[in-house]
């Protein structure tokens, strides 16, 4: 058997192990617990190299569940605390745990814990990708583009704070579920945009990234209490958007455009399935940011090609967007927009509003824009002076390489 | 087939002073036992009880709260199997792991109401 599809089967599956053994251990014991589950993996992946099992994962939840009592020892070794057994029969109750439904339970709890506002933003994605989604601190440090002792001392962080402040491991109820909801779905998305927009990365790794985060979300939809209509909007938001991630990159790992992109490339069943999630997500009145983002992203599947793009449509989403989430980027993108209506006037009006420092690394976007901006209103000077700023401004050598050929162009029509 | 419950009752570890190491072997048991039954597709549920006990009695419904120290013995859970008759799961039953301790199983039938 493939290492890749061990991997892979026990990524999808580590977390919800850690997941169910924290309800049974406690987080005083989450190392012990990972230790646990690490070593579980390791052995499955030996054994597994010659036979795989029938039912891979049903052979993970009972190797899971047969380390119980060695976590039972260890703890006791390290003189930790431990769950008190007054009964042999006790153990009927830590088998419910493993039932299915019960591990869904865990993963959710778990999920609501890594998203905790309590926690530092940074320190919940690192934590929900080591916790929930079984990568190792190597891989997030890859998929993060961050240094690998930082993400180590994110997580450690993140474990101390959950401690310290007694973070009940629990799915929120009541008056406070929505916004933890809404916690959730931010961290969520922020682990999507890390897949999907870095290119600094393997096309692998984006991937995973965007998977886990689709898949997390499905588990909020599975559940009566987490599935509202902002989660379904988010669903169908990443399905549009991972349905052109094999489109967005060329084999030679360079950026295109939506203009360049070969629309035929774009997963027809995961637009499809977004659909679907859209449909669900409109069954009620409230509309979340995710709602807008998605319509947006659907006005562009809608179109044949990138010259019948409903580019005014667009733009009214974008306005209901920034009316609720008024971001200096979403400003950014309705002059974009306008841009491509060829309403140049408009587009200045939102240009004009901007502090491109506000968008802090992504400013060489605003500078990009510009010199499209300043190119259509046939102002060659103004335009090369800002794509040189948005050369100085980039970091990301795929995008960087676009401007730079954009350049050229601006150059060579010029002569 | 038929639908048995076993009820498990006698003592809690804890009330007996069972040591840690003592307490884990018996878990081991348990395990192995409730995975045996599982692997075998008999296995139809089960509970374990908490030990603490809300008894009411009497004319005047008197009520009282007492803990599994408190008295002689105390249902501790059951299993629910699936199973041809009370000799089949009499010899289930074997593999409960807290005979020794004085602790007891009883056989109970499911009651089926069909004529």
């Amino acid at each position: 058997m493939k290492t890749q599809i061990i991997d892979h089967l026990f990524r999808h599956h580590s977390g919800k192990m850690v997941s169910v053994l924290t309800r049974i251990f406690g987080f005083s014991n989450l190392e012990i617990i990972e230790d646990a589950v690490q070593d579980t993996f390791i052995k499955a992946s030996i054994k597994w190299r010659t036979q795989l099992p029938d039912n891979p994962e049903a052979w993970l939840t009972q190797a899971a569940k047969n380390r119980v009592l060695d976590i039972f020892r260890r703890i006791q070794t390290e003189k930790k605390h431990a769950p008190e057994i007054k009964n042999g029969i006790e153990t009927i109750a830590i088998n419910e745990l493993f039932l299915d439904s019960e591990i869904e339970d865990a993963q959710l709890r778990m999920i609501f814990t890594a998203c905790h506002p309590k926690l530092n933003p940074k320190d919940r994605i690192a934590f929900a990708l080591k916790t929930i989604s079984g990568f190792s601190t190597k891989e997030i440090a890859s998929a993060l583009l961050t240094k690998e002792t930082t993400i180590r001392k994110r997580i450690v962080r993140a474990r101390k704070t959950i401690h310290n402040l007694n973070i009940e491991f629990k799915i929120p109820q009541g008056n406070e579920l929505p916004l933890r909801i809404e916690n959730v779905l931010e961290v969520l998305y922020l682990i999507f945009n890390e897949g999907f927009h870095s290119n600094k990365k393997e096309i692998l790794v984006r991937k995973e990234l965007c998977g886990e985060a689709i898949r997390l979300c499905k588990s909020l939809l599975k559940n009566k209490h987490t599935n509202i209509s902002a989660s379904y909007a988010l669903f169908a938001l990443m399905c549009f958007h991972a349905a052109r991630l094999d489109a967005k990159i060329t084999t030679e790992n360079e950026v295109l455009d939506l203009k360049t992109q070969d629309r035929n490339l774009w997963s027809y069943p995961l637009i499809q399935l977004g659909n679907a999630m859209m449909n669900k997500a409109v069954e009620n009145n409230e509309f979340s940011s995710y709602h807008y983002e998605a319509a947006i992203i659907a006005e562009h599947i809608k179109a044949p090609n990138f010259e019948q793009t409903n580019w005014h449509k667009i733009l009214e989403w974008y306005q209901c967007l920034y009316k609720l989430q008024p971001l200096p980027s979403h400003l950014l993108s309705m002059a974009v927009v306008c841009l491509q209506s060829k309403n140049h006037l408009k587009a200045n009006y939102y240009f004009e509003q901007i502090n491109p420092n506000d968008l802090e690394q992504r400013s060489y976007l605003f500078y990009g824009a510009k010199a499209n901006y300043f190119l259509a209103i046939n102002n060659k000077t103004e335009a090369l002076n800002n794509i040189n700023i948005a050369l100085e401004k980039v970091t990301n050598s795929l995008e960087k390489k676009f401007l730079e050929k954009k350049k050229l162009e601006m150059i060579s029509s010029s002569l | 087939m038929k639908n048995f419950m076993m009820i498990f009752i006698g003592k809690e570890y804890t009330d007996l002073g069972l040591s840690q190491e003592e307490i884990q072997a018996r878990m081991e048991k348990w395990f192995a036992w409730g995975n045996k039954m599982e692997q075998a597709e008999i296995l139809r549920g089960g509970e374990a009880l908490t030990p603490q006990i809300r008894r009411i009695s009497g004319q005047n419904r008197t009520a009282t709260d007492l803990t599994s120290a408190d008295v002689k013995e105390i249902i501790g859970g059951f299993y629910l199997i699936e199973a041809k008759d009370f000799d089949t799961v009499q010899e289930i039953a074997q593999d409960f792991p807290d005979y020794d301790l004085g602790n007891t199983v009883e056989i109970r039938e499911i009651m089926v109401f069909d004529h």
